[in-house]
């Protein structure tokens, strides 16, 4: 009996091709798209949930009260140290340094090779607290000594090509040399660290981060500590409420408070800026199910306008002896096959796809995240719940009508199921169509605000070119000199600047306290530093609105602030800056204010503008040269710069971005879900542009008679096609009036992430409205047109 | 006794207006009967088929069928029982399109639970009959209206019905399929099945045993 509806059911899809295209193509896409983002998501859920003991696991943290309350995942270098020796809430604690991507040199012979290897420092500890297991042995004291290492095998095979990693050096950073003593398995790529080179943090003993200091906090160190079981982090925290009064005295005991952040939620946690938000899993989630449910819907409303075609045959085989129940499962049985075809074609789909979407996300998600019990579960779920849900509505109205009426033809709107339920179907997808057509439109329009304001500076043609990390003399600012006269040289360079970072920057942020003019104490705000020499307003397009630049001397005595300090220092008028006495980081710098410079944003749009000061110290360690080139000779202006930086140090790599593909990059989240909205809504588009066709034809085969008739009492084209918009018409002002409020609530709760952001403009509704309108207004002139230019001598025809 | 109409009414309101359908109906059947029913049109024949059928209820009156009151079965009871026993021929032949000839004949075996060798063997048998064994692969719009009528047919009777119903099985035929569709109910009814059928010829009519004829839904048979 199955094999004789899989039989019928098959040749119907046969029969009606484009029928069943358009039920196929609507669901594989539902799934392809729900697919992708149970990947996406599961991927973010499964981050970090293999190591053993993760429940137990946490990060030290900082949370800083001041004006307001700053999250930092770090503690001061000497906390771990007090916390894993004086008491025994944990197991093990370690620290890891993530220095992000370091100049790693292989020497064999004469020759050498330099790298560029992303390294992070750490203990013997992180090894038995985390899961990262040795390639061939156990981990026994690896890291333990001083310049050891041990590296990935990726690492492993960039370093020393094919060779046998163990027993090998390389030098790091030009300064010390170190040993490799064990090869990691490749790192999940659903881990928090990201590094390849793990160098024994013994290394590191002379710096900053290995001190046993409380002042300051790097965040590049990170501590982890594994808890004893039945330990209380809340009972922990209350213990580390007493360290300020014992380690940093001079603190206003209430600034900082350690806590302790669950290892398995760092990634979620966006406040300690984990890897990605909840919120955005949730939309994504909730978007995939809206996707699949009006693929669902719409699978349900073809297959209902089906059901005109197909009540003579029921009707037939009613007579012939089918039972309810017997037709019902013919209908399961087809819809199931159809089903079966629209997942593996939607599963295709998704294998193809997902190299576009790992670009997007700069993911590399791989296929045997399907291979998984949860998917299986998914798949199977949508296997037979599909069918039940599409196939039942259909099926239960044309098992339900009447033999006799099926065969004579004559079943009306009632029968064949209630085109009002339809009409709500339709109305829902226009809804969720709408939704997603504003709130794409809206991210466009802010990223297109983030990205084309004035941003206070000008960062178009301006090249940031790196500068080595070299504890001698020759990097302090008088050495870089004359690397810069050397730059500025050729015709192509406009003008440049050794800073510490650029105006607008994601990386090395530097906050620090200050106190204005005598004012007893510090402030309760922190000061941005951007470190900089005289041509940095130059190079950088930054505007003076009060006094003048400062002059480059031997010491720091000048200062240029912004305004936003002014305002929250209590001064709006910049001119009455000038002249008073600034101290920033206690002692560091002791001046005068000497020009007041426009707000410029200094972070992203999501942020304040800071209060920030420029000055110049002449014995500082400078980061990056800005360099502003002549935009029409880039390529010959970076040759330059690259020949002349690299005669400078010839023991390292040369690396620029472009300043204003860094301050792009920051939106980069923002893109991302700029480009899924925009993928989502052209597929809940066509998804929609199906159901629409669906019901036209529905309309369509109930009106034949009606549009024959129509047309021998003179009826025109025109009218009989306004006959068929007016239910669309309706439809859609409905949606949109439904749409409107709800696409509102999401798109303000969206920008009140940004400090900065663009106006919600009435055309951001108006548009998606209109866009569905046209898309009706076509398929109903392609389908009806074609309806109501029939004969009617045909259409009403009884017999 | 096969079935029989006692006071048959069946009506339908229309805006305050009753018209009836059937009025006051009662007819006898008895196995082994070749009845035609004959009529102008929308006197009431289609209906009488249907109730007959059990497609279709009424309002007054009873129906034994077999010695069950029909009219006091359950929908689904009612509907059990035509499909146990009655076979139904139509006008418009009502083959299913995407079912070969074959197929088409098997399907009520197939609502009927029929063992598979069972149904190839009945389909079988019907092919033979009706001497269309070279078309059991065809799909009906390979066929024409004569051919496909055989095929109704013998869908018909494949499952060994008591009582074929045929609404005009000849109307959509030209003369000569249509006595050859008369000549085998005529065949059928001396192998002892009843047959009634609905006709608007008086020669086809002639192929029964006897007329009803009805007018505004009255049997008004002289």
């Amino acid at each position: 009996m199955i094999r004789n509806y899989l039989k019928i059911a098959w040749r119907n899809i046969k029969k009606r091709k484009s029928i069943a295209f358009i039920h196929i193509t609507g669901l594989a896409i539902g799934f392809t798209c729900a697919t992708l983002i149970f990947l996406f998501i599961s991927f973010h859920l499964s981050f970090d949930n293999f190591h053993r003991n993760s429940n137990r696991i946490y990060r030290l943290v900082t949370e800083i009260h001041r004006e307001d309350i700053r999250y930092k995942a770090t503690v001061p270098p000497g906390l771990p140290n007090v916390f894993k020796n004086n008491y025994s809430f944990a197991e093990k604690v370690t620290k890891i340094v993530d220095w992000d991507e370091q100049l790693i040199t292989v020497k064999s012979g004469d020759s050498q090779e330099s790298y560029k290897a992303k390294t992070a420092f750490t203990e013997p500890d992180f090894f038995r607290i985390f899961n990262f297991p040795l390639l061939h042995k156990n981990f026994s004291d690896e890291l333990d000594a001083p310049n050891t290492a041990v590296i990935t095998p990726q690492a492993a095979q960039k370093l020393f090509g094919d060779t046998p990693p163990i027993g090998k050096t390389f030098v790091w950073n030009n300064e010390e040399t170190v040993l490799v003593t064990g090869v990691l398995r490749n790192l999940p790529e659903n881990t928090m660290f990201t590094s390849e080179v793990f160098i024994s943090l013994n290394t590191l003993r002379n710096s900053w981060v290995s001190k046993e200091t409380w002042t300051g906090t790097s965040s590049s160190l990170q501590s982890f500590a594994l808890l004893h079981p039945g330990q209380h982090p809340a009972d922990i925290e209350q213990v580390m409420k007493s360290f300020n009064a014992i380690y940093l005295p001079d603190a206003d005991k209430d600034e900082y408070t350690y806590k302790l952040q669950p290892f398995n939620s760092i990634h979620l946690d966006t406040q300690y800026s984990g890897g990605i938000s909840k919120e955005l899993l949730w939309t994504l989630g909730i978007v995939g199910i809206l996707l699949l449910l009006i693929a669902c819907i719409n699978f349900i409303n073809i297959a209902a306008a089906q059901s005109a075609y197909r009540s003579k045959e029921i009707g037939l085989r009613k007579v012939l002896g089918g039972f309810r129940k017997q037709l019902l499962l013919q209908f399961l049985t087809e819809t199931f096959l159809i089903t079966l075809i629209a997942l593996i074609v939607g599963l295709g789909l998704s294998i193809v796809l997902l190299p576009y979407f790992n670009n997007i996300f700069g993911l590399s998600l791989s296929v045997s995240g399907l291979l998984t019990l949860p998917f299986t579960i998914f798949f199977i779920i949508l296997l037979l719940g599909i069918p039940v849900l599409a196939g039942s509505y259909p099926g239960i109205i044309l098992a339900r009508i009447a033999p006799v009426l099926a065969l004579k033809q004559k079943l009306t709107q009632k029968d064949t199921g209630g085109v009002m339920t339809r009409q709500v179907l339709i109305t829902g997808q226009f809804i969720v169509s709408i939704i997603l057509i504003a709130i794409m439109l809206l991210i466009s329009k802010q990223i297109r605000y983030a990205t084309q304001s004035d941003l206070g500076f000008d960062p178009s043609a301006i090249v940031m070119a790196g500068l080595p990390d070299l504890p001698d003399e020759k990097m302090k600012a008088s050495g870089l000199t004359s690397l810069k006269s050397e730059i500025l040289r050729s015709p192509y360079i406009e003008e440049a600047s050794v800073c510490f970072t650029s105006p607008g920057a994601p990386i090395n942020g530097w906050g620090t306290d200050v106190s204005f003019n005598g004012n007893p104490g510090q402030e309760k705000f922190l000061i941005e530093s951007k470190m900089g020499d005289k041509d940095y307003l130059k190079t950088f397009g930054i505007r003076l609105v009060a006094g003048r630049n400062f002059i480059q001397k031997d010491s720091t005595d000048e200062v240029l602030v912004n305004e936003t300090f002014g305002k929250k220092i209590g001064i709006n008028d910049p001119e009455e800056l000038i002249g008073k006495s600034i101290t920033i980081s206690e002692d560091y710098i002791h001046g005068r204010i000497v020009g007041v410079v426009e707000d410029f944003h200094d972070k992203d749009f999501r942020q304040n503008i800071s209060p920030v000061f420029i000055a110049w110290d002449p014995d500082r360690a400078y980061n990056e040269l800005g360099i502003k080139i002549n935009r029409t000779h880039a390529a010959e202006a970076i040759r330059h710069i690259r020949n002349v930086w690299s005669s400078h140090f010839p023991d390292y790599i040369f690396e620029y971005h472009f300043l204003d593909e860094r301050i792009a990059e920051m939106y980069e989240s923002e893109q991302q879900f700029l480009a899924l909205t925009r993928i989502f809504s052209l597929l809940a588009i066509f998804i929609c542009s199906m159901g629409i066709y669906g019901l036209i034809s529905l309309f369509v085969s109930q009106k034949t008679k009606e549009i024959g008739i129509r047309k021998v009492l003179g009826g025109k084209v025109f009218n009989i096609l306004k006959l068929f918009s007016r239910d669309f018409l309706k439809m859609i002002t409905i949606a949109g009036l439904i749409a409107g409020p709800i696409a509102w609530y999401f798109i303000n709760k969206w920008l009140q992430h940004y400090t900065y952001r663009t106006t919600v403009s009435w055309w951001i509704f108006i548009l998606p409205i209109g866009c569905m309108l046209l898309l009706s207004l076509v398929i109903i002139t392609c389908k009806g047109y074609k309806a109501a230019m029939s004969n009617p001598a045909k259409s009403l025809r009884t017999e | 006794m096969l079935l029989q109409l006692n006071n048959i009414f069946k009506w339908v309101n229309n805006g305050g207006n009753t018209t009836f359908l059937l009025k006051d109906i009662n007819l006898t059947v008895e196995e082994g009967e070749f009845i035609s029913i004959m009529g102008p049109s929308g006197s009431g024949k289609t209906t009488l088929l249907n109730v007959i059928g059990m497609l279709d209820g009424f309002n007054e009156g009873e129906y034994h069928f077999l010695e069950k009151s029909v009219h006091q079965l359950r929908e689904k009871h009612r509907s059990a029982l035509y499909k146990e026993y009655i076979g139904f021929v139509f006008q418009a032949y009502h083959l299913i399109d995407e079912l070969t000839v074959y197929e088409n004949i098997e399907t009520p075996l197939l609502y009927k639970k029929f063992k598979t060798a069972e149904r190839k063997a009945l389909v079988a048998d019907m092919l033979d009959r009706f001497h269309i064994v070279g078309k059991k692969d065809l799909f009906p719009e390979q066929l024409s209206g004569g051919q496909q009528q055989l095929v109704g047919i013998a869908r018909a009777l494949v499952s060994r019905p008591k009582l074929i119903l045929a609404d005009e099985p000849t109307g959509n035929l030209n003369s000569r399929q249509g006595e050859e569709i008369m000549d085998l109910f005529k065949k059928l009814n001396e192998e002892g099945v009843t047959v009634i059928q609905v006709t608007h010829s008086e020669k086809n009519a002639a192929y029964g045993s006897r007329v009803i004829e009805l007018l505004d839904g009255r049997n008004v048979t002289p």
